[in-house]
């Protein structure tokens, strides 16, 4: 038996390699993740790395940004010399900075609407969606900065995500797409109860628990309800689309639009407080985008 | 050593490809650079080094990914198995062939991934067969960068004194 092992040591381990982490996804695949101090410290290792990866890849975007312009105002230098040229880089950055003031006071409306709640704000680092992975994004802050797991993560127009981890400077938000996030919500126009589920695609969720003989109809916003113990009331998620109403059965069927792009998320609020205070006026979020 | 230095490599190819998906498309498609370090594995470590060093990648890709533990550390194992045992059959020379194997573990990882995901799952959270197209879409795209990453690969291998054994005579 000894001979035996020694002789198929290496397909044993190799063997052992291969079955063992399968074994403990199957043990673990019906529970909900959740990362020991040996992942924190590798999550905690990727994040300055993203950071710093994330300011050279802009780095060289800029410098090639900046090389491409800078050849063009050479070729035209003759008609409209190189002052209109700065001109026109300035007007550029001053757009830039425009929209990014635009987004920034879009989410300072959101926290003056309700100031019972506290918040903080995080800049998106660094985007992980594998499609048979969790669909996550990674903020700048993590819980140095206060945050902890559950957290709700919020956009000028609405829902992103929640908090699924963190390490002491950076922190990864699960997003309303993946296909293990579950947000109750409200149709806005009839307070109809039901339940957005991610679908793993980015853009498109899916209505659930919908009861049949409820009033919705395509297009009609979805805001939060309150009743999932994570997100405050009357925040956007999305808008009802690709509606049917089958014969039997007790459910509505359809797709929801999420009215926050998670491919264009950069600047988010996560509610650190008082989360189930009260309700959000909807005056205070953008009407995001419509189906 | 070597495994360590992998799963290293692995880290800053997780923490490099998740800075450019936020910057080119915001998520909108997706990459797998790691896989090239499984194959280059497959091509250069002998069978137990190997194993042990995709093991190490393959938990560095199961902490990143955010999912259950153990599912991308297995199939990063079979990745490396599946990648000798085509070894075995097809002559695999160059910067194409690599970037051939790289597609096709890209692909084939993402896809067990998704297809074991699916036995194990609760229903409402397994995922739909709908995300081939993209698990496709970012097999192809790391397939195009594989050759730069092999160039890579190949130099640190250098500065470690290892030998890409399809140079040996």
């Amino acid at each position: 038996m000894l001979s035996l092992l020694r002789r198929y040591r290496e397909l044993i381990l190799v063997a052992v390699l291969l079955l063992f982490p399968l074994a403990v996804f199957f043990a673990n695949a019906k529970k909900p993740s959740q990362h020991s101090r040996v992942d924190r410290a590798v999550l905690t290792l990727t994040a300055p790395l993203e950071k710093g990866v994330g300011v050279v890849v802009v780095g060289v975007l800029e410098a090639v940004d900046g090389y491409v312009a800078l050849r063009g105002a050479h070729r035209r230098a003759a008609a409209v010399g190189k002052e209109n040229q700065a001109l026109q880089l300035e007007l550029q950055l001053l757009r830039h900075e425009a929209a990014e003031n635009d987004r920034l006071r879009r989410l300072l409306a959101v926290a003056e609407a309700a100031p019972a709640r506290s918040y903080t704000g995080a800049r998106v680092i660094g985007v992980r969606a594998e499609p048979s992975g969790l669909q996550l994004v990674t903020l700048d802050k993590g819980s140095d900065d206060g945050l902890s797991r559950g957290m709700p993560v919020i956009t000028g127009d609405g829902v992103l995500g929640r908090v699924h981890s963190t390490a002491g400077g950076s922190s990864d938000v699960l997003l309303a797409i993946d296909r293990n996030s579950s947000i109750a919500v409200r149709v806005e126009r009839t307070r109809a109860r039901a339940n957005v589920r991610g679908l793993g695609h980015p853009g498109l969720a899916r209505l659930d628990h919908a009861v049949r003989s409820e009033d919705v109809i395509e297009g009609d916003l979805l805001v939060t309800s309150g009743t999932d113990a994570i997100f405050p009331a009357g925040l956007p998620v999305g808008r009802v689309t690709r509606l049917q109403r089958a014969a039997h059965g007790l459910f509505l069927e359809g797709s929801v639009i999420l009215i926050v792009d998670p491919t264009r998320a950069e600047e988010v609020l996560v509610i650190t407080s008082g989360a189930r205070d009260r309700e959000l006026p909807s005056s205070a979020l953008a009407p995001g985008r419509t189906p | 050593m070597r495994p360590l230095l992998l799963s290293l490599v692995a880290l800053l190819l997780t923490g490099l490809q998740a800075a450019l998906l936020h910057q080119a498309g915001g998520g909108a498609f997706t990459l797998f650079l790691p896989v090239a370090l499984l194959v280059h594995l497959a091509i250069t470590a002998d069978l137990v080094d190997g194993a042990v060093a995709a093991a190490a990648i393959g938990y560095v890709l199961d902490v990143s990914s955010g999912g259950t533990k153990g599912l991308l550390t297995s199939l990063a194992v079979a990745a490396f198995l599946g990648i000798r045992v085509i070894r075995i059959g097809v002559e695999v020379q160059g910067w194409a062939g690599f970037a051939a194997l790289c597609g096709l573990s890209a692909f084939g990882l993402s896809a067990g991934a998704v297809a074991l995901t699916r036995l194990a799952a609760p229903l409402e959270v397994r995922p739909s067969w709908e995300l081939l197209p993209r698990i496709a879409l970012g097999a192809l795209l790391t397939m195009l960068v594989a050759p730069l990453l092999r160039l890579g690969l190949r130099r640190l291998d250098g500065i470690f004194g290892e030998r890409p054994s399809e140079l040996r005579p």
